[in-house]
């Protein structure tokens, strides 16, 4: 036994070694990189949010978190930003999460003042299948959304239903099932969760009205 | 000075490998799923190259610090550890100072870790060569590869676009090549590169 633990000592000791010294340079290297790269991650949020609320003059950070349960039933803090524009609020912008093809897909979704209707989302970061699953970014499929409301969409398969319908019903992807179903599952696992926190705040109202 | 079996100094043999007899994109054909991913624009394949430049010789230097520990089971672990710590620092670095570029070189910064160049060179140069040598090897071999990936990028892009480091560089009456920013355009210039690399070698000898 001792004979063995001396064998296994000395042939792995610079293993051992080196995984601890590589293990302590990439947490000082993610320490020092680390804040950096959020406040990237934050303007490119920003960024595309403009986009798709192009009457917001400002995007403030909600003060308190929003809790709410990820698709592995975790529960995280929620990215919610306040749209303003001449003190009044003039919509809601958010982060999700969802479970793609390839990897994780970020959304970032606006919903309008009342967050009965969602403005639109945009793809933050995704790996999806160039020519299949990232059609994700392409505004027919987006489109799809623009006026939706919030709750319940369902995806349907080409011929289904019209594109251009605004409804709760979203046409998937012909050759992206996986990519389209990630968009609509994410939409659908946070939509309610932050309308109910956002409700529960005093943020929004309880009916369609702000 | 350390000299090789036919007397040329370890050094100058190391650079002449790296820039010119062993350059792997061109003479080694290693590395070339990189090579015809980035080469569509001149700044992601000077990014990229850069990247590879950082890895390669930090990789070397830690390789070669470890070479007399080394034991043959553990040898390749060893060196895909290394490796893996330093395309993340640098794919952290990227992140964080060049975001956009970041993104643009989108999954191959991370996939530098099974570049064949770099455990080529871990194995071959730094785990049987001092820190020195195997820095010297690192630079010459990244920057041939960086050299390499230029000279793609700058065909493809010129023809692709017109432009070089998105400036004008051709006449507005030269239509664009789209097809030059596409992967058939990536295999068509490095072929004919490639091709010319040949030819010139051969005249050479």
């Amino acid at each position: 036994m001792l004979d063995s633990l001396k064998h296994f000592a000395r042939e792995s000791w610079l293993l051992v070694v080196a995984s601890v010294l590589c293990g302590l340079l990439l947490a000082a290297t993610n320490a020092a990189l680390g804040p950096r790269i959020e406040v990237n991650k934050a303007l490119k949020l920003t960024s595309l949010a403009g986009g798709l609320l192009p009457s917001a003059q400002a995007f403030v950070p909600l003060s308190s978190p929003v809790e709410v349960k990820g698709l592995d039933g975790k529960t995280e803090s929620a990215v919610v930003f306040k749209a303003t524009a001449d003190d009044t609020v003039v919509g809601w912008v958010f982060k999700v999460v969802g479970s793609g093809f390839a990897d994780k897909i970020e959304l970032v979704v606006a919903a309008d003042a009342s967050f009965s209707k969602l403005v639109g989302y945009d793809v933050v970061s995704s790996s999806e299948t160039p020519g299949f699953g990232d059609q994700i970014k392409d505004a027919y499929y987006r489109n799809q959304f623009t006026g939706a409301p919030v709750g319940q969409l369902s995806l349907v398969g080409l011929g289904a239903a019209k594109e251009q319908d605004i409804d709760s019903t979203i046409v998937a992807i012909s050759g992206a099932t996986i990519s389209s179903t990630a968009v609509v599952q994410a939409m659908n696992h946070y939509l309610p969760q932050l309308k109910d926190q956002l409700q529960q705040k005093g943020l929004i109202g309880h009916g369609n009205n702000p | 000075m350390a000299t090789t079996p036919d007397g040329q100094n370890v050094y100058a043999e190391a650079v002449a490998t790296g820039l010119w007899r062993e350059i792997p994109v061109f003479r080694m054909l290693l590395g070339t799923c990189p090579t015809l991913a980035v080469t569509a624009a001149i700044k992601p394949a000077l990014t990229m190259g850069l990247c590879v430049i950082f890895v390669l010789v930090c990789s070397n230097i830690m390789v070669s610090l470890m070479r007399k520990g080394l034991r043959p089971h553990v040898r390749i672990l060893l060196f895909t550890l290394t490796i893996a710590t330093f395309v993340t620092i640098a794919d952290l670095f990227l992140r964080a100072y060049q975001p956009v570029m970041s993104e643009a070189l989108g999954p191959y910064v991370p996939l530098i870790i099974v570049n064949c160049v770099i455990i080529w060179r871990a194995e071959a140069r730094a785990s049987n060569s001092g820190v020195l040598l195997s820095i010297v090897d690192g630079l010459a071999m990244g920057v041939g590869f960086t050299i390499a990936l230029c000279v793609l990028a700058t065909i493809r892009e010129v023809l692709g676009t017109g432009c070089l480091f998105e400036i004008p560089v051709l006449p507005k009456a030269f239509p664009a090549w789209a097809a030059m920013g596409m992967p058939v355009g990536a295999f068509l210039t490095f072929g004919l590169v490639l091709g010319f690399i040949n030819y010139v070698s051969r005249k050479r000898s």
